[in-house]
């Protein structure tokens, strides 16, 4: 009720204003695009700015823009067949074997949605308490259902968000957690933060994504990745930086949010990599050590330099909309 | 007959005192409920104050806490092992293994390091810059799966159970963590530990009585000029193994400038190219740095008679063997895969340069050496294991006897009007409350002595 009044008087403000607008508009100074080179107002980009777009932008002054709730599905894969513990998995790598996984876990943040046009429009994570944390978000496909023992009976496979109402096509996150939330004491961090099986201790941050696993002989191969190379800075116990930050830029297009689900496969990520063998003298599958020539294949299919950690978006192939 | 005679008037006198003991209880009471109370370093002359965490204050009840936990195999994902597992007291909290073994028998590539005087290390592990608090540091032996030691990882909710399972421990918990709203919580466990590990402060070694003018007899002739050797130019020990803690990068109450330190010792250098061992590369295995290729921390000197075998992967046998490699200036290994010669690795510290030295001189340094050895430090019951149940009922300062005040302070402890943690021994059997039966015990163990079985400090002979 008020709310159709505020509306209803929005609308009426906003012809006066259009009104006057019109009436005093000066030469204008600028060509009327905004930074992404839409044009300013036009919100369903159909090239011109109408009447009804002029009152939702002078509404959205005067009582804020209006999110609405969305809800991303995402999956994890072994190929064509979805994750579940206890499975095992055949054809797997670059050696075509069976393969069991026992953890997939992995942390996004920074979610934006993209319009047709290549807008960013971010994503307000909905706080939960549990599996979101500002602009962070656990991604948890393992039930603890054995071999998965190291990990939890509750999975999380969605993300829940506000958004600006529009139409959107494609979406855009970060693998791993962020900077400012990796180098903090992990016994008091807030969930989802404080899960044991995701910490990295001795490289004193978080795995960011954990996938743990072995072949038909039951030797491991393990994808843990994180930054690496964290040197303190001049502050006592502060992380300045990390040589490696390890943290993938992931965009992934004809995405729509009502329809699609976002994949993560772990075929894919092991395409070119021959579980059963293991780099000598280093740690089974990749650990994100730069000096474990398992990790190569694996950095490139995450969308990472291998040499340097940053991100290299046209190699990725972990991530896919279905 | 007459026994049970004798234990029936005994027991009889103790509860008319216990009447009495209760009464005075009554009168001490005070607003000690959900006080923490403030833990007094009892510090070796010339040691200064360690520092502790802001958000960790150190307290009695965590202190008493963090020991029962640090010898508690609940800490161990299949309740085989404890902390102590690996340190071991008797042997200044290392484990005497060359490289540590985990709680489900995975190897470690390091050995269990000293917990001697932890609380003054500036960077804890043998070669991690990253990490500078023991708060932070405990959570590795915990949850770490690569190695795995503790083997808890993905299992603090059971963890947190197990605790919460016990009255005695849900008793400490609440005293020793007031303010938190969930009292037992990995966050709480950690910070117990790291309260206890704190207190374990070496300095009562017979070269520390000698140089504190306590005891001019402590250290021989030989062991003098010993120490003399460690600061000569020629043996050049003293850059890596200085000050109270025989240490570098020591930190402390008030230092405001920390700092940390790692040497490559020339232990290796594969192939010639300075190259460690995998799995053992040192702060580069952190870093990727290359001159940080087997950078390890100089361990305190302190109890090194105890602490064999040596260096970070224990591939040094002997006091002996390890004089051996720094008068060579480094190891040379002549075949294997790790063959090469130490001596020459480019990232080795310049003063590892080698020396020569007589015999006497080389026994003056290990008497030296030997004279860091701090009896009372592997024999203290407020470091020992307290499931052992050989301490006596109300010896709430593990004297070997209970005095009036301990009697009264046992009484607190049954009223509630005390902290558990200020007389742990009062609860016999560890279901966190004193009962009357127990305090009949205190009571005569007041009156007639402890039972001559029971620990107590005298052991050490030095109180």
């Amino acid at each position: 009720m008020a709310r159709s009044l505020i509306s209803c008087l929005g609308r009426l403000l906003g012809g006066l204003l259009i009104i006057a607008m019109i009436g005093t508009a000066p030469a204008r100074a600028d060509d009327g695009v905004d930074v992404n080179g839409q044009c300013v107002g036009d919100a369903n980009d159909d090239g011109r700015v109408t009447v009804d777009e002029l009152v939702s932008a002078v509404n959205n002054g005067l009582d804020g823009c209006t999110l609405s709730p969305i809800t991303l599905q995402f999956r994890a894969n072994v190929g064509d067949q979805p994750f579940a513990c206890g499975t095992t998995y055949h054809g797997v790598g670059s050696s075509a074997v069976d393969f069991s996984p026992s953890d997939f876990r992995f942390y996004i943040y920074n979610i934006r949605l993209l319009t047709a046009a290549g807008e960013d429009v971010p994503l307000r994570l909905v706080p939960d308490g549990v599996w979101q944390l500002d602009n962070l978000v656990l991604l948890d496909f393992e039930n603890k259902v054995p071999p998965c023992s190291q990990g939890t009976t509750v999975t999380n496979t969605v993300v829940n968000g506000l958004v600006q109402a529009g139409t959107y096509t494609g979406v855009r996150f970060t693998l791993g957690v962020p900077f400012s939330r990796n180098h903090r004491d992990e016994a008091t961090a807030p969930s989802p933060l404080n899960l044991s099986g995701m910490f990295w201790g001795w490289q004193d941050g978080y795995r960011f994504l954990r996938i743990d696993g072995f072949d038909a002989a039951f030797d491991a191969f393990f994808v843990h990745l994180g930054s690496t190379g964290c040197v303190y800075g001049s502050q006592p116990g502060v992380i300045a930086g990390c040589s490696r930050p390890n943290r993938a830029e992931i965009t992934l297009y004809h995405f729509d949010p009502a329809r699609n689900v976002i994949v993560a496969d772990l075929g894919a990520l092991l395409a070119n990599s021959d579980v059963t063998a293991n780099a000598a003298n280093t740690s089974p599958g990749c650990q994100s050590d730069p000096d474990d020539a398992d990790c190569a294949a694996i950095f490139e299919n995450l969308g990472l330099h291998f040499d340097d950690g940053s991100p290299s978006p046209s190699t990725q192939t972990f991530f896919r909309v279905e | 007959m007459g026994v049970t005679m004798h234990t029936r008037t005994r027991s009889g006198l103790a509860r008319l005192a216990i009447a009495g003991v209760l009464a005075l209880g009554f009168v001490c009471v005070n607003a000690h409920r959900g006080v923490a109370t403030e833990y007094k370093w009892n510090l070796p002359i010339g040691f200064p104050t360690p520092k502790v965490p802001d958000d960790n204050p150190i307290t009695v009840e965590k202190v008493a806490l963090g020991r029962f936990v640090f010898y508690d195999t609940r800490m161990s994902g299949n309740q085989t092992y404890a902390c102590a597992s690996c340190h071991k007291q008797e042997l200044a909290f290392t484990d005497g293994l060359p490289q540590a073994v985990g709680s489900t028998g995975q190897m470690h590539p390091r050995g269990s390091m000293s917990l001697a005087n932890v609380a003054y290390a500036a960077s804890l592990a043998w070669a991690n810059p990253l990490l500078l608090t023991l708060e932070q540091q405990v959570l590795i032996p915990m949850f770490g799966d690569n190695p795995v030691e503790l083997g808890l990882g993905g299992m603090e909710t059971e963890l947190v159970d197990r605790f919460q399972s016990s009255a005695r421990y849900r008793r400490m918990f609440a005293e020793a963590f007031p303010d938190e709203s969930e009292t037992i919580s990995v966050k709480t466990i950690t910070y117990a530990l790291a309260s206890f590990v704190r207190t374990l402060i070496s300095g009562g070694a017979p070269y520390d009585r000698f140089v504190q003018g306590l005891d001019d007899t402590a250290l021989s002739e030989s062991a003098q000029r010993g120490a003399r050797l460690l600061f000569t130019e020629r043996f050049d020990c003293f850059h890596c193994h200085n000050g109270f803690d025989f240490a570098i990068s020591v930190t402390f109450a008030g230092k405001p400038i920390d700092e940390t330190s790692f040497q490559n010792n020339g232990l290796y250098n594969i192939g010639g190219t300075g190259a460690y061992p995998p799995n053992n590369t040192g702060v580069y295995a952190i870093s990727h740095v290359p001159t940080d290729m087997g950078a390890f921390k100089a361990p305190t000197l302190r109890n090194i008679e105890l602490t064999a075998p040596y260096m970070h992967d224990g591939s040094v046998a002997t006091l002996d063997d390890v004089l051996d490699h720094y008068a060579a200036g480094g190891r040379t290994i002549t075949d294997g895969p790790y063959a090469g010669d130490g001596s020459k690795n480019p990232f080795k510290n310049g003063f590892v340069h080698g020396f020569s030295a007589t015999a006497a001189e080389r026994e003056d340094f290990i008497n030296f050496l030997k004279s860091l050895t701090d009896h009372d430090f592997v024999t203290s019951p407020q470091f020992s294991n307290p499931f052992t149940g050989q301490f006596c009922g109300g010896d709430c300062d593990l004297s070997g006897s209970v005095s009036v005040n301990e009697l009264v302070t046992s009484v607190n402890v049954a009223l509630g009007t005390a902290t558990l943690a200020e007389c742990v021994t009062a609860d016999a059997d560890g279901d966190g409350l004193v009962t009357v039966d127990e305090l009949v015990a205190v009571v005569n163990h007041a009156l007639g002595g402890c039972p001559a079985t029971t620990a107590s400090a005298t052991t050490g002979g030095n109180e």
